[in-house]
């Protein structure tokens, strides 16, 4: 899986992903929301535009993540997701926790 | 607009690459089939196929058949394990995990979730779960259950 991570604003990161979040990718991801975190940036981004696949490994690490984010006093937001990963969101009830944004855009404003 | 499809293996990471990958030979050879039905199917069968991987003993060793049948009204297919373990079962058949923060444990219930027919048999020293979507069974919003 391709990561990518910058800063949005003060105390907001963004990780950037591509590929499939799945069993073999997830802890790789769980690790990058935890260092964005641990670096300061408890507001965190999860771009799903380029995710073409995710698991219920995938969705346990933006779990893990938005727990961790808020342990921090912070939030996790994700974005860009597609009908596969939307779907297993609205499945499992965790798009009303998650609430997938549009855009990076829409999800970085209004904390 | 039938065909079958095989692999088999290790139930290793790595064999979860090539089954994504004969979901997208599927998809290509069968651009007829709904594409949310078979994203559906896709979905279940990756989430069996890794809790064989995650749970089956010994770890890294259990030797998986997986076959895949594309029909005019289903697609289904059969995961054939050589697991010393019977799996834990006890997300199935319509019990939600607990806790809705549980970072783990939907796998079962994920699966089916998206399927119609999901069903698991032990025989022998054999685990053998069959997976089945139907393709007029599909909401437009592939909705909740």
């Amino acid at each position: 899986m391709d990561m990518e991570t910058r800063d949005l604003a003060d105390g907001v990161g963004l990780l950037a992903l591509g590929g499939r979040l799945n069993m073999v990718s997830a802890p790789g991801v769980k690790a990058a929301i935890d260092e964005l975190i641990g670096g300061g940036r408890p507001r965190v981004v999860v771009d799903l535009s380029s995710v073409s696949f995710m698991d219920s490994s995938g969705l346990g690490a933006l779990v893990a993540g938005l727990k961790r984010a808020r342990q921090a006093q912070g939030d996790l937001r994700i974005s860009g997701a597609n009908e596969q990963v939307l779907t297993v969101l609205r499945l499992t009830n965790l798009d009303r926790v998650l609430r997938p944004r549009d855009t990076v855009e829409e999800a970085g404003r209004d904390w | 607009m039938t065909g079958e499809y095989r692999m088999d293996g290790l139930a290793v990471p790595e064999s979860l690459e090539q089954l994504h990958e004969l979901l997208e030979r599927v998809r290509r050879d069968h651009p007829d089939v709904d594409e949310t039905a078979l994203m559906m199917f896709e979905t279940a069968v990756v989430e069996i196929h890794g809790n064989v991987i995650r749970h089956g003993r010994p770890r890294g060793k259990v030797s998986y058949e997986f076959r895949l049948e594309v029909q005019d009204d289903r697609l289904r297919a059969h995961l054939t394990t050589d697991d010393d373990e019977v799996p834990d079962l006890s997300h199935l058949h319509g019990l939600e995990p607990a806790d809705p923060m549980a970072e783990s444990g939907r796998g079962l219930w994920l699966a089916e979730a998206m399927l119609d027919e999901l069903r698991y048999a032990r025989s022998g020293n054999h685990n053998i779960w069959t997976m089945v979507k139907l393709l007029d069974s599909v909401s437009g919003d592939a909705g909740r259950p």
